[in-house]
């Protein structure tokens, strides 16, 4: 007799970044399938379902819904930074825990969240060290004004200032704000090396359909000359942006057509992008880390972290971020095209590890 | 005008703290090794080897000044309060003893790494604005040599204008300070007149 345990979906489902949430939410769901028709698992998992509908101010009671109404001790959810600080306070509170399995801007460990998907250390360093070589050290930031855009570009200025390279303008706009026609006039006149685009949503559609327009019209900027480079792009938003997507390169620890690097993949792999990836991982390491045994669902999330198996799922119980495999991807025909894949390294959200240098992933033959 | 904030290299660095075992203490150790700090705990006083560490945390509630193996002053290194009871006797203690930056108990799962920037930053700011009022002090000692340097160049048949404006040239070729060139064109005078004079 399996032992059922219910566990809390927090994923919005409208709104600017509901392709995201979508994407997230198919991931838990496929993971909570495949744990349910193993036979290794002694335990089934039973979604307990709330939808924020892009409505920061309701995530918070949300997550307290899902954790004084049903047994769920364990919420997979939250898309933006933003929403995943205002849960924190009611897991403190009801002892609950959040798997939170999207790239993010670092400089938080909270003993209440597992981080599954990658951190700067893990997307935009490596992406940065691409553009340098490739393309140039002068840069352009752009972003929807909040806390990812504001803390990835303050990083990436640094990055590019000490690599002896400059910034040539930085601009923000509001969340859902259409209005890119003055940052893609800037990029056209300063003819940067590279943009470095934080830009979430709507705003990103359109800011990527004038950069397109801009590298017809003018020769500076063709193909493959200026990419625009993302840290969270991923094949889930493709379809919106059509062609005018290619020529992006991003980062992330997965692309369709990838070798399976994060947990679970080697049982499937028919994933859309990084983001139900990293959603599945964390529904197959939590069922690895309760497997077996009984009762451990409420057990506190530094003692389940704090199990031999853990280390072996790849998450660190110091800082409760994973290892994670890196790869740079172009755009190319609505799909992407991985350029390069790097070893997985171990998520550094403060940045102190010192220079982890990723190594190129090689291939054993056999 | 806004500072841009230098980032410390925590990694590696050594945080002492000052509190009785408690939760409180595994709160804030597990924060700063997520961080990527080691951590040292001492209770009841700290021992002399600790002021090379890089940061030091302090419960104020008990604390008092033996505790502490330097004179009475500023800590060697930032310093961040544990603050539990707000009581007035106890901020006044701590105002007087000079903290870099507050965290108040309990600890929860956040709020060490916006202390540690904060502490850095501050502790820095101070030992530059401390410098900074000595160098004044010493100018300001200086001010009445360059009063005597002017009124030489002026007995010279110089306005006090251009008397002001030849010593900032002298300053300028001996690449000194204005009030190192009117200390030494002072020293000259004396040397001068004492060779006159013998």
């Amino acid at each position: 007799m399996a032992r059922k345990i219910e566990i809390g979906v927090l994923f919005s489902r409208s709104g600017p970044y509901r392709l995201m949430g979508e994407a997230s939410r198919s991931g838990v769901l496929k993971g909570v399938a495949q744990v349910n028709e193993h036979n290794r698992f002694d335990l089934s998992f039973h979604p307990v379902e709330r939808d924020p509908a892009g409505d920061v101010d309701a995530y918070a009671p949300l997550s307290e819904d899902i954790l004084s109404t049903s047994g769920a001790r364990h919420i997979i959810g939250c898309t933006t930074s933003w929403s995943r600080k205002e849960v924190i306070p009611t897991l403190e509170r009801l002892n609950g825990a959040l798997w939170y399995p999207v790239p993010y801007e670092g400089f938080e460990a909270s003993d209440r969240i597992v981080y599954t998907h990658a951190c700067p250390n893990q997307h935009l360093l490596p992406l940065l060290d691409h553009a340098f070589r490739s393309h140039g050290k002068r840069g352009y930031l752009t972003g929807s004004n909040y806390i990812w855009g504001w803390e990835m570009n303050r990083l990436a200025r640094e990055v590019t200032v000490s690599a002896g390279g400059e910034i040539l303008g930085e601009r923000y706009l509001p969340l859902g704000s259409t209005d890119v026609s003055r940052i893609v006039a800037e990029i056209a006149a300063l003819r940067p090396d590279f943009v470095l685009n934080q830009l979430i949503g709507p705003s990103q559609y359109e800011f990527i359909a004038a950069m397109s327009q801009l590298r017809r019209r003018d020769p500076h900027f063709a193909s493959p000359r200026c990419p625009i480079l993302s840290c969270n792009l991923t094949e889930c938003e493709l379809p919106v942006m059509g062609a005018s997507a290619d020529g992006i390169v991003a980062a992330g620890p997965w692309f369709q057509g990838m070798p399976a690097l994060l947990a679970g993949q080697e049982q499937k792999q028919d994933f859309g992008s990084s983001f139900e990836a990293a959603a599945f991982a964390s529904v197959i390491m939590l069922a690895e880390l309760l497997t077996h045994r009984p009762g451990a669902e409420k057990l506190p999330l530094a003692q389940l972290l704090a199990l031999p198996v853990a280390r072996k799922l790849g998450i660190s119980a110091r800082t409760h971020h994973t290892r994670l495999p890196i790869a740079i991807a172009r755009v190319e025909n609505g799909g992407f095209n991985v350029l390069n894949i790097l070893e997985p390294i171990e998520g550094d959200p403060y940045l102190t590890a010192g220079p982890d240098v990723p190594r190129p992933v090689l291939r054993v033959v056999t | 005008m806004s500072r841009r904030l230098r980032i410390p290299d925590l990694g590696g660095a050594v945080a002492v703290i000052l509190h009785r075992p408690h939760p409180t203490v595994a709160a804030l150790a597990r924060q700063l090794e997520a961080i990527g700090l080691r951590t040292l705990c001492h209770w009841p006083d700290l021992p002399p080897a600790v002021q090379s560490a890089d940061y030091l945390f302090i419960d104020v509630d008990p604390a008092h000044e033996d505790q502490f193996p330097w004179l009475p002053g500023p800590a060697p290194m930032p310093t961040i309060a544990l603050i539990g009871s707000e009581a007035p006797g106890r901020i006044e203690w701590l105002m007087n003893f000079g903290a870099d930056a507050q965290i108040l108990k309990p600890v929860g799962t956040a709020g060490v790494y916006s202390a540690l920037l904060i502490a850095r930053a501050t502790f820095d700011a101070r030992a530059e604005m401390s410098d900074q009022i000595d160098s004044l002090r010493r100018r300001l000692s200086q001010r009445q040599v360059v009063v005597r340097a002017v009124a030489l160049l002026a007995a010279r048949g110089k306005s006090e204008d251009a008397a002001y404006d030849q010593l900032r040239q002298m300053a300028m070729a001996w690449r000194i300070s204005f009030e190192e060139a009117a200390d030494r064109l002072v020293e000259n005078a004396a040397t001068d007149k004492e060779a006159d004079n013998g």
